[in-house]
């Protein structure tokens, strides 16, 4: 069966250094997959380059067996597929809602439905209704994060891609935004790709996990299978940690 | 085939020029994120302050160089603590300092009206018209001294960039202001010699240009989308990037002249701009941060 | 949601009664203005089309264009050839100054790509090329002695309801803009051009279109210029204060808001007009002065000081949307990103 989301030998190269090198990943239509690793793996490249933001050096991009590869962001963005950022982007020059209907445009035009309806659905599913008409800055930091979120989804996607969308908050606030990106899942039948740093929210919300280190994919399987592999241990403590711990 | 050479050769002593009009812009847009708008208007003060030396004071435009520099740096220096500072800088700054910055050229180019008319100027030394054999055609004394300045400036910069204490702060800066904080750099002192220097440079390549070419109140945009030409042909702090894009802008400028009516070669430098923006946004030789 | 929903739908009594009083009201000026004044507010009306045209580039996708002379002197020559040459009716021949300088808008594509301080570098080289190629084509432009253009039906009484209608639907299109998608879309490009793309902007699409319509627009304002003036030359109509003026005219009003513009070009028109009878050689210096100040001290011109003085009032609604600097915005450390982070993709 075809997968929904594909990348095939995804490479990128930085001067003499690759970033991304030779990644497979396939997403389930439905499915929340967890991309964990250490700093500099290469994670944010390889949404950069599945986004479109950066272009692959080798390899490509595959939406149900179509290429996506070579196209710019915002096109990638009308296939379905839609990128979040590590480091929360709002508009400062425009409202919340204002924030959310620029992605509602396209959202509506793929999709159906008015802009307006559509802002509405999305700053609702936040929680951030009732601070539509204020601008970014007032928001806090989990906040813009859950206008990052609703930005994306108004742009009605298929495919999430989710930077750290939980990490840097209060556990509270964590664990809201854990249920929200679950219930994207469930009820807005979004698949998601995670970059996470906090350990207990990618072990409950995803599905499977890939881990990721200097750019290369070393393991992928069920969340609790993964963080016992020697290799996975070895990356994030060094070397040596894996046979202390076995 | 000796009408191609003195080309060629004049490509290669113009390139000396280029290089020079570049470095300030470029170290102050790789340390502050500023693109310097006033940095034409300097280079027409430089100019005209190394001519008003040569005139009044009987001054050697060469020897007049320290002068125009502390002049040029003491201003920059200024125009960084009165105004720059206060501006928001990067994208997140959006026109802010664009926008003031070019209002600074225009009140430079208006004192220069107002003190020196607008009448063309040039500095016209006993030795202007000398000139020096080579490889069977003659090269003028002068350009060959500009040439010779222009190679001095690189070395002279890399050595302060690396060797000083006050170079590798602003290298620091360049790479990571938040750091340089923490560690005790301070770093709107660093901005601000920074923004010195690079004024300094472009003081500087204004007496050298002042030495070949006529000037008036309204020359600088010519020169700062020649000095961003190569600025972003040669990449950030790369001193062969920027030697071999201020070769390559001259040498197109200086054979364009064979084939384009004379008033389209002013236009060549604009066309490189967007040939060279469109092509290979990152330049040449990438956008090294001052490395 | 009440803002988004307000902000997406039609036009609300609130802001077109007053509108359509001011148009009405300007409309009946000609009955009592002798024939100077109504000059003055002719030329003040011409140039506030441009101040707004220059806006939607400048203040709504934040692309500071420091060459729109070229557009206008385009408008200008192109019209003021037709008029010399066919019998069209002036207005045809304005709109088809427009058309060229749109087009040759559009073809300054490549300069699109570019976003800040790159952009704004390639109109001054956009705006000097221009001026040289169509100062030196004197088959077209007439060189320095520049053209005479025949005197417009219905005289001077004919162009000012030409420029007020041309002011008319300018003012109406940057409210329109302001509050349409496609406007909403290009303040997000302003605002960061990646995050747009990553939400499906094209920022290459609309800035073609912002530019095309602007320029078109600049040009329009070119034609009229040249038939109030009935004499134009490439050096007025393509020089780089002109270009200026138009940046002038949106920093003293208010760069990126409706309103400011028209304020800043009528500011400007009276200024220009007093300095230039006054003090000829000072004029260049007090704009850029001006330009200084104004930056400094309140980037949004006259707006920002209006709403200053609306909040000390204590009307004052929310806080204006950050247009010109946005401290709030995205921080970047000043060594992260390259040169590249200018760039659109």
């Amino acid at each position: 069966m075809t997968p929904l989301l594909a990348t095939r030998a995804i490479s990128r190269r930085f001067g003499g250094l690759w970033a991304v090198d030779g990644v497979d990943l396939a997403l389930g239509d439905g499915e929340i997959l967890g991309v964990i690793g250490p700093n500099g793996a290469g994670k944010t490249t390889l949404f950069a380059l599945i986004s479109g933001s950066l272009a692959p050096t080798s390899g490509e991009v595959l939406l149900e067996g179509r290429r996506l590869s070579g196209l710019p962001a915002h096109r990638v963005v009308r296939a379905g597929v839609v990128r979040t950022h590590q480091l929360v982007r709002p508009f400062p020059n425009l409202t919340v809602a204002e924030n959310v209907a620029v992605g509602a445009i396209h959202g509506a035009r793929r999709a159906g439905g008015g802009v307006a309806e559509r802002t509405a659905d999305a700053l609702a599913f936040a929680g951030l209704a009732d601070r539509a008409g204020q601008p970014p800055a007032t928001l806090t930091l989990a906040g813009r994060k859950r206008l990052e979120l609703a930005r994306a989804l108004a742009t009605a996607p298929r495919v999430l891609l989710l930077d750290e969308v939980i990490a840097g908050v209060s556990p509270a606030e964590a664990q809201a935004l854990a249920a929200l990106v679950r219930r994207l899942r469930d009820e807005r039948g979004i698949s998601v790709v995670m970059i996470e740093h906090v350990m207990p929210a990618v072990m409950t919300l995803s599905d499977r996990v890939v881990v990721l280190d200097h750019g290369h994919k070393i393991a992928e399987g069920g969340p609790l299978d993964v963080v016992r592999e020697p290799r996975v241990i070895e990356a994030y403590l060094g070397k040596g940690a894996a046979e202390a711990r076995t | 085939m000796a009408r191609l050479l003195d080309l060629a050769i004049s490509a290669v002593l113009l390139a000396g020029l280029y290089a020079t009009m570049a470095y300030g812009l470029g170290l102050v847009y790789g340390v502050l994120r500023v693109v310097n708008l006033a940095h034409g208007g300097v280079i027409m003060a430089g100019a005209y302050l190394g001519w008003v030396l040569h005139g009044r004071l009987r001054l050697d435009p060469y020897l007049s160089i320290p002068l125009v520099l502390v002049a040029t740096y003491a201003f920059g220096a200024l125009l960084y603590r009165g105004l720059v500072r206060h501006l928001p800088r990067g994208a997140a700054g959006g026109p802010a300092s664009l926008l003031l910055l070019f209002g600074v050229w225009l009140v430079l180019r208006n004192a220069a009206y107002l003190l020196f008319t607008g009448d063309d100027q040039a500095i016209r030394t006993s030795y202007s018209t000398h000139a020096v054999p080579f490889l069977g055609t003659w090269v003028s004394v002068n350009r060959l001294a500009v040439l010779g300045i222009a190679l001095v400036i690189p070395v002279a910069l890399h050595l302060l960039l690396h060797r000083t204490y006050l170079g590798k702060a602003i290298r620091a800066a360049a790479q990571n202001a938040e750091s340089c904080t923490l560690v005790g750099v301070d770093v709107e002192r660093v901005y601000t010699v920074t923004f010195g220097l690079g004024t300094a440079l472009a003081g500087l390549a204004g007496v050298l240009s002042a030495t070949l070419f006529a000037f008036n109140p309204a020359s600088g945009a010519g020169e700062l989308l020649k000095s961003f030409v190569v600025v972003v042909l040669g990449g950030l702090g790369s001193v062969v990037g920027t030697a071999v894009a201020a070769l390559i802008l001259a040498t197109v400028e200086v054979f364009a002249i064979l084939v384009l009516p004379s008033y389209l070669t002013a236009a060549v430098g604009f066309v490189m701009l967007v040939i060279v923006l469109v092509v290979r946004p990152g330049g040449l030789f990438g956008q090294r941060v001052l490395g | 949601m009440s803002r988004a929903r307000r902000s997406l739908a039609g036009i609300p009594l609130r802001a077109a009664l007053p509108f359509a009083a001011a148009v009405g009201a300007l409309a009946l000026l000609p009955l009592v203005l002798d024939p100077y004044a109504l000059n003055l507010v002719t030329l003040a009306l011409v140039m506030i089309a441009g101040a707004l045209a220059w806006n939607w580039m400048g203040g709504f996708a934040g692309q500071v264009s420091f060459g729109h002379a070229a557009m206008f002197g385009i408008g200008g020559f192109v019209a003021a050839r037709l008029l010399l040459a066919t019998p069209l009716p002036a207005p045809l021949a304005w709109l088809a100054g427009g058309l060229a300088a749109g087009i040759f808008a559009l073809g300054a594509h490549p300069t699109l790509r570019l976003r800040g301080p790159y952009f704004s570098i390639a109109t001054i080289g956009l705006g000097e090329a221009a001026r040289l190629v169509f100062t030196y084509w004197e088959r077209f432009t007439g060189g320095a002695s520049g053209l005479s253009l025949p005197i417009v039906a219905g005289g001077k009484e004919a162009l000012y309801s030409w420029a007020l209608a041309l002011a008319a639907a300018a003012v109406a299109a940057s409210w329109g803009i302001r509050r349409s998608r496609f406007g909403l879309q290009l303040l997000a490009i302003k605002a960061d051009v990646e995050a747009a793309a990553d939400v499906g902007v094209s920022a290459t699409l609309h800035q073609d279109l912002v530019f095309a319509l602007s320029g078109a627009v600049v040009g329009i304002a070119g034609g009229l210029y040249a038939s109030y003036f009935s004499f134009i030359e490439p050096n007025d109509l393509f020089g780089f204060d002109r270009s200026i003026s138009f940046v002038l005219m949106c920093v003293i009003g208010g760069v990126g808001t409706v309103l400011g513009p028209v304020l800043g070009a009528i500011v400007f028109v009276i200024l220009h007009q007093l300095l230039l009878a006054s003090y000829p050689q000072l004029y260049l210096g007090l704009y850029g002065l001006l330009l200084v100040l104004i930056i400094l001290f309140e980037p949004l011109g006259i707006s920002g000081l209006a709403l200053r003085v609306a909040r000390r009032l204590g009307r004052g609604g929310p806080p204006p949307a950050p247009l010109v600097t946005s401290a709030a915005g995205p921080a970047s450390p000043p060594g992260a990103g390259g040169g590249g982070r200018g760039l659109a993709p």
